[in-house]
């Protein structure tokens, strides 16, 4: 073909000169249709076709999945009942027992020096949560409450009372935080976070129907007064009968203090901040407005 | 049952597996804690010759031109990457939005605890409402299960006295007519108002001897009026 003179070069050329596009002269591109399989030909052929004998079986006319022949199937006799009303939006916390946190920590897996969030107990490979499965976090359970002999600064999202005895037992500390999806997965994966580059979230505060749960002073919720949190752990000590070891005085006092503000997501980072990775870097904003926004 | 629980492991907290957690009070003797800690994955970067897209070329996607592709290239290569940090935080626009969103959907911990407040509050008043009509109730209830007594005791009462007098109408039938009646036929029937009349006969007239019997007491003895009729 000689050198078009249009602008739309050769293609619209060839459209030009092809006939209109219609039903007759459309057809599959090449490739796109497989001829169906023949049974019953060639050296196979035969009277069943491997499709055995007689009935739907044979015909491919089979009713379906869950008849019963005509009686009342099973799927329709048991009745409705709400038990599982809204199972796939319910809030899930995968359990952790006090025995797999002293095995963790046994096997130097998690640092007892350090206060234990949820960071170290994805990192050490104790828990896995996932956010978009509506996961919220861990609960502690009191599995394994009489060996538990760790002395720990623990933040976990539920537990249970004997659990909460067994730690504080031991002359730890232990607080109920909550963490909203999105801060949740940035407390999992910092990693891959802070490689985004965006700033550290504010942490939200937990629905109307979990405010109560976190104020509870017998839950050690992080939103209660600390000073209810002392009579309720002197309360606690008096129904399971142990004494509160002294620890004001020893160098643990330190670790035991840390506690993360109700917006925190990481200890010692504030939200609004930027960490970068490669260059070593916090970046603070000082514009007021952002600085306003994150630390309201 | 639970101070049992868990002092029962209190006695050998001195046991090898539990050096690790001791290790705060332990930190000035020679046994170090075995710590394998975080083992991160390799960050797989490309810093020596990083590809920072032109933004001026056409052929650079549109999805590379963006704030939020910037920040991750500042993420991935820091100042090498040639971003603003500015640019890292929202704008004061999307910072308006945020706050406006955040307003909306979620509300400050005091409103929330208000809110609570309220709630719980009504749902008590409906408890106390509820209890205070069931105690109402549960006062009424000996009174009204003697009622119930009696008036089952007086139902039965009055259906024994009935087959009784039946009974004894019939017996009285049979005696007069000579053969059992049966106690629907007029014959039985009509025998029954008969007597029902005299019965009815015989008791004006006790009646009257009452009445004339205490007028008699009454007055000092008049002569008894049954003599004159």
């Amino acid at each position: 073909m000689s050198v078009s003179k249009t602008t739309g070069g050769k293609t619209l050329d060839i459209v030009k000169s092809l006939p209109r596009i219609t039903l007759a002269n459309l057809r599959p591109n090449p490739g796109a249709k497989k001829d169906d399989k023949r049974r019953g030909r060639g050296m196979h052929g035969g009277s069943k076709s491997g499709r055995g004998h007689k009935g739907e079986r044979q015909r491919g006319n089979r009713p379906r999945l869950g008849f019963e022949g005509g009686q009342t199937p099973f799927y329709l006799i048991i009745p409705k009942y709400g038990y599982n009303e809204g199972h796939s939006r319910r809030p899930q916390y995968p359990p952790l027992s006090l025995r797999r946190l002293q095995h963790l920590i046994d096997l130097g897996r998690l640092d007892p020096s350090q206060p234990i969030d949820l960071t170290q107990l994805v990192n050490c490979r104790g828990v896995t949560i996932q956010p978009l499965k509506r996961d919220f976090g861990v609960q502690l359970v009191e599995e394994g409450a009489d060996l538990f002999c760790a002395r720990v600064n623990l933040e976990v999202q539920i537990a249970s009372e004997a659990a909460i005895a067994a730690v504080e037992r031991n002359g730890g500390v232990i607080t109920t935080s909550y963490y909203d999806p999105r801060s949740l997965a940035v407390l999992i994966k910092p990693v891959p976070f802070f490689m985004s580059g965006q700033p550290i979230p504010k942490r939200m505060l937990p629905s109307e129907d979990l405010v109560p749960y976190y104020t509870d002073p017998n839950n050690r919720g992080y939103l209660c007064d600390q000073e209810k949190v002392k009579a309720a752990r002197l309360a606690l000590a008096q129904k399971y009968g142990y004494t509160l070891p002294d620890v004001s005085t020893e160098t643990a006092c330190e670790l035991l203090a840390q506690r993360k503000d109700p917006r925190q997501i990481f200890f010692g980072l504030s939200p609004g901040w930027v960490v970068n990775l490669v260059d070593k870097k916090i970046l603070k904003p000082t514009d007021q407005k952002v600085l306003q926004y994150y630390n309201s | 049952m639970a101070a049992s629980l868990l002092s029962r492991r209190t006695a050998r907290v001195f046991g090898i597996s539990s050096i690790n957690s001791l290790l705060p009070s332990l930190s000035q003797c020679v046994i170090l804690q075995q710590v394998a800690g975080y083992n991160p994955k390799p960050l797989r970067l490309n810093l020596k010759t990083p590809y920072i897209p032109d933004k001026n070329s056409e052929k650079t996607p549109e999805w590379q031109k963006t704030v939020k592709y910037d920040r991750t290239l500042y993420g991935k290569y820091g100042a090498a990457s040639g971003v603003d940090p500015v640019k890292l935080w929202p704008t004061h626009e999307q910072l308006d939005e945020m706050i406006a969103e955040e307003k909306e959907w979620h509300p400050p911990l005091e409103k929330m605890l208000e809110n609570i407040a309220v709630k719980e509050k009504e749902r008590a008043e409906k408890r106390l409402a509820r209890e205070k009509l069931i105690a109402a109730n549960m006062a009424k209830m000996p009174k009204m299960v003697a009622d119930w007594k009696r008036e089952k005791h007086e139902a039965k009462k009055k259906q024994k006295e009935d087959k009784a007098r039946r009974d004894r109408l019939l017996a009285e039938a049979r005696e007069r007519f000579g053969y059992a009646l049966d106690p629907r036929s007029p014959k039985f029937l009509e025998m029954v108002s008969e007597i029902e009349k005299e019965e009815k006969k015989k008791r004006k007239l006790l009646k009257r001897r009452q009445k004339e019997q205490q007028q008699g007491l009454a007055g000092g003895a008049p002569p008894p009026p049954a003599a004159t009729s």
